[in-house]
């Protein structure tokens, strides 16, 4: 168990360790400028630069030699770099959503959760946005995508889902950029104030922009937040949704449905939480955060993983119901496929991770349970992760014409790319948590104080 | 000559006790600097502006995104793609609204950076270091001490009220 079981008690969201102001800021502060990375951070971060390395020179061979390194042929002509973009941008998503949407509804948990979900987010859309572009093709023209007078007096294919997507990402990823520092900067003034080292308090200081915290600055801030969480709900939704349209805006059996953009933005969602979950009993251990992010929040966190399940279970039912309603030959083709077909066995193992693996959160005991949450979580990942793969790979290889069929299997170079992208996700993770606070100290103060007066 | 008396408090109550006290006493707050954004802060001077520039900018940025489309596959760059009209406006939405968002956020930040004075990197109230303290964990207050008062009286205003600590500087 990750502690105590979940009581309702006027303290929910932070321990009794926690008592004052300034417990929080040593708790989250601490790790950052008191203490050395440590072992195992080291050990992690090489690791996961040695994966990062391993990524680029798969990267550097498929410039070198051309996309033929690749699975993706004729007819699945999307493979690995599509279904690793739509599965990092879902993972991407959620940060920010999670972020706003427990902003607008005054959820008092997302104190301690939203600082390093909106960093995932970060993260997750920049390792989304390689795919896109390595499957290009020309990778070096990718600038084209954005529109500027040049003197071939070309511009973008408006019309196009790779228009769409190019505006998605960049959007998406300097506007979460924009809503991570408004929430930081109160947080980066609290680190350029504390003792330690010269340097880094003068970095601190210079980033926190001249940040007081009179009451002017304050309300301002606040203000900015709670606008750009109203704008993010949305626009996280329409990036899932053009992801979707990717899909459903083309002619091809199994795609060409309305369910897809909603479907996919739960997805994300559900996917992103699990990633949460993960950074979280990791972060919570790894910087003896206890006192924060307390069994209540992975209580909580592992509903929500239940209800996106069930959410995800009636919308693959709603997908196999189309088919059978519509009648369409090549749709039902489509769902025997999946289930009987060459992949079946990674399909079955989607709906166990997605649809079964989630279920087991209505046991209240396992919603508190450490191993319980990360072998959920994990199977959420892969489940997602598969569904990705299995979106692409079932519809291209049985679509409308049979002379066209074939089937998909990566190479190693696939595998290496993706691994890549992991291990950059995770060095940028290790990164983020020796430089910046994982917890959002101002918010937590909030709380703590909420939560002690409440006591009284 | 004015001095300042400036006080230190533990918890957000014993600093709006003093606050009001002050204000009872016909004191002027020269500043104030809070370790998180209390609710009892209200609606008040910041604020103004910031939804109005994410919205405006927003609408800039989506209407001349859409506009840009529209010239571009008009006039630009008239591409016959499978006989779909030139200006097909559904599929010329999604880019407008990804980055009028954007636009939003932009806009909204330049008028957050106005309002709370940011980019001052250097400002004589981090000479004080109970303001170091306010970004830590403490409230702080400062008022004014007119020249030939009782000090004293003033430090004990923000006492009673509940400070941790209170001094006079500048006098």
């Amino acid at each position: 168990m990750i502690g105590a079981h979940v009581v309702p008690t006027d303290r929910r969201w932070t321990l009794p360790s926690i008592r004052t102001l300034g417990d929080v800021t040593d708790a989250v502060a601490a790790p950052l400028m008191d203490r050395s990375a440590g072992r195992a951070w080291w050990l992690a971060a090489i690791g996961a630069a040695v994966l990062t390395g391993i990524g680029a020179l798969a990267v550097g061979f498929s410039f070198w030699y051309g996309p033929g390194l690749w699975g993706n042929n004729t007819a699945v002509v999307w493979g690995f770099p599509i279904a690793n973009y739509v599965w990092w941008i879902g993972i991407g998503n959620a940060g920010t959503l999670i972020s706003s949407l427990l902003l607008l509804t005054r959820q008092e948990w997302r104190a301690s959760i939203n600082r390093f979900a909106e960093a995932m987010t970060l993260f997750a859309v920049s390792m989304a946005g390689l795919f896109p572009i390595l499957h290009l093709g020309r990778p070096m023209y990718f600038y084209w995508l954005a529109p500027y007078p040049n003197t071939l007096q070309l511009w973008p294919q408006w019309r196009s889902a790779l228009v769409w997507d190019f505006w998605a990402i960049v959007s998406y990823l300097l506007f979460s950029v924009i809503f991570f520092y408004v929430g930081l900067l109160p947080d980066l003034a609290t680190l350029r104030d504390r003792p330690g080292s010269r340097f880094w308090r003068r970095i601190y200081g210079v980033a926190a922009m001249g940040w007081q915290g009179t009451p002017v600055q304050w309300r301002a801030q606040e203000r900015l937040h709670r606008t750009m969480a109203a704008i993010a709900v949305p626009l996280v939704c329409s990036v899932h949704s053009i992801v979707g349209l990717d899909f459903a805006a083309s002619l091809m059996p199994g795609w060409t449905e309305s369910i897809f953009p909603p479907y996919f933005v739960v997805g994300a969602f559900f996917s992103g939480l699990a990633m949460v979950v993960l950074i979280a009993l990791t972060i919570r251990r790894a910087m003896e955060l206890e006192g924060v992010i307390v069994p209540a929040h992975f209580d909580v966190m592992a509903r929500l993983i239940l209800a996106s399940g069930i959410v995800m279970g009636a919308s693959y039912a709603a997908e196999w119901f189309s088919a059978w309603w519509g009648g369409e030959a090549a749709d039902l083709r489509v769902v025997r496929f999946e289930f009987t077909g060459t992949y079946a066995p990674f399909y079955w193992a989607m709906l166990l991770g997605n649809v079964a693996a989630p279920q087991l959160f209505w046991a209240r005991r396992l919603r508190t349970s450490a191993p319980v949450l990360v072998g959920v979580s994990v199977a959420v990942l892969v489940g997602m992760w598969l569904e990705r793969i299995l979106i692409i790979t079932d519809t291209l290889s049985i679509g409308y014409e049979p002379s066209f069929w074939r089937t998909y299997a990566p190479t190693i170079v696939d595998f290496l790319i993706l691994a890549g992208t992991l291990g950059g996700f995770l060095l940028l993770l290790l990164i983020f948590g020796r430089l910046l606070p994982v917890v959002s100290m101002h918010e937590v103060r909030k709380l703590v104080a909420k939560e002690a007066e409440q006591q009284r | 000559m004015t001095a300042l008396a400036i006080a230190t408090f533990a918890e957000e109550g014993p600093y709006l006790r003093a606050r009001v006290a002050a204000v009872a006493a016909q004191r002027r707050i020269v500043g104030e600097w809070l370790p998180y954004a209390s609710e009892a802060l209200g609606e008040g001077e910041g604020e103004r502006g910031i939804r109005a520039a994410a919205i405006i900018v927003g609408v800039i940025g989506a209407v001349g995104l859409f506009a840009l489309t529209t010239w571009s596959m008009m006039v630009a760059y008239p591409l016959n793609v499978g006989g779909r009209p030139l200006w097909s406006w559904p599929a010329f939405i999604p880019a407008p609204v990804e980055f009028g968002a954007l636009a939003a956020g932009i806009g909204g930040i330049a008028v957050l950076f106005r309002n709370a004075r940011l980019t001052r990197l250097h400002h004589s109230a981090f000479e004080w270091d109970e303001v170091a303290r306010a970004s830590q964990d403490a409230f702080v207050l400062a008022i004014t001490c007119d020249a030939g008062e009782d000090a004293n009286r003033v430090l004990a205003l923000m006492a009673n009220a509940g400070a941790t600590h209170s001094r006079l500087v500048g006098a």
